[in-house]
């Protein structure tokens, strides 16, 4: 177990310290498998952070500009994609502020904000049916959530982040991190019970 | 039973797979558990809405994905470009300096030079030297000066 945990860790070092260079380098061919690897990851990422889809994907392209350019300042001590993350929150948060003097408080409850996610999947047309009005039900709910419990939620159950990593990319204290999950959970309740209902 | 004990066993449920639960905590929550209705409800919403999480699909389009790669490819073609021209820069800048260097050294000993042959006094010799060393930035400066004045006015027309 022991032997696999290391293996693991010592190969996402590798890869961390191989990105690192490339991206010293400014690669284009690392930029483009990374654009790739990333894209989902990212673009979910800045849907439910920002509550729109369009916006998302500006800041998408915006955030790969950023990598480009500050990618010397990627630190492979860190996961790739805590740092990419990261990039693109500050980016957000940079559009907010120019858009009007607000931090992420600036995103949140939006009425006219309307999440625009797909819902896919393989099984029955009832479960299918079943699986979209919940995706629907907790999208909904997600819109009427702050964005910092948003955030926290998405890269807590979406991305699969340790809390440590969260906490890096919200540049917050861990407890706060808890807290946030903890609230954004709790908030959703009444969403998933009328899902269930 | 108090709200305390609530809100403890919801914030064990909702950061239940991210944090190691000690084991008297887990007795505690199994205790609780199953007395508790309401906090039994909210762990089934919390795994449902963990699940829905899990379970939203948002995927680029290719053509998103493209356009950003085009994007960042010209960027980084321009960084290259900007990188390359700063270092020409620098190279010119440290090549004229040596230059500049040199030649004041030169011109330096050949004033003095001169003036030894010529047995004039040092203080003329010196100024001579100046004059030279400030004569190209002040024809620079008077024609700066004349292109922006009454002296590039071509028509001879003076406007005051």
């Amino acid at each position: 177990m022991n032997a696999t945990a290391c293996y693991f860790e010592n190969s996402m070092a590798q890869e961390s310290t191989e990105i690192a260079r490339g991206l010293r380098r400014r690669d284009p061919d690392l930029l483009d498998r990374l654009i790739e690897q990333y894209q989902r990851r990212l673009l979910r990422y800045l849907v439910y952070l920002t509550g729109s889809r369009e916006l998302a994907d500006d800041l998408f392209q915006e955030t790969w500009i950023r990598v480009l350019e500050r990618g010397h300042q990627f630190n492979d001590k860190y996961t790739f994609s805590t740092w990419l993350f990261a990039v693109a929150r500050n980016l957000t948060i940079d559009y907010m502020r120019r858009k009007q003097p607000a931090s992420l408080d600036g995103l949140l409850n939006d009425e006219e904000k309307t999440f625009d996610v797909p819902a896919t999947g393989q099984a029955s047309a009832f479960d299918l049916t079943m699986q979209r009005e919940q995706n629907e039900q907790i999208s909904a709910g997600m819109e009427h959530l702050p964005a910092e419990y948003r955030e926290a939620l998405v890269l807590r159950f979406q991305e699969g982040m340790s809390l440590e990593e969260i906490a890096d990319v919200a540049q917050v204290p861990l407890g706060t991190v808890k807290s946030r999950i903890y609230r954004g959970l709790s908030a959703l309740e009444p969403w998933v019970k009328g899902a269930t209902l | 039973m108090k709200n305390d004990a609530h809100e403890r066993a919801r914030k064990l449920i909702a950061l239940a797979d991210a944090t190691t639960v000690s084991p008297s905590d887990r007795a505690w929550m199994a205790t609780h558990m199953e007395e508790c209705a309401a906090c039994r409800a909210f762990a089934d919403n919390v795994r449902e809405t963990i699940h829905a999480l899990r379970g939203i699909p948002i995927a680029a389009e290719r053509s998103l994905v493209s356009t950003t790669q085009a994007r960042v490819r010209r960027r980084a073609l321009e960084l290259q470009r900007q990188r390359e021209r700063i270092w020409l820069v620098s190279v010119s800048c440290i090549a004229v300096t040596l230059g500049t260097l040199l030649s004041t050294f030169a011109l330096w000993r050949g004033f003095a030079w001169l003036g030894e042959r010529t047995q004039l006094n040092s203080s003329i010799w010196q100024v001579g030297f100046l004059v030279l060393c400030v004569m190209p930035a002040l024809v620079v400066g008077i024609i700066l000066l004349a292109s922006d004045t009454h002296l590039s006015d071509h028509t001879g027309s003076y406007q005051g």
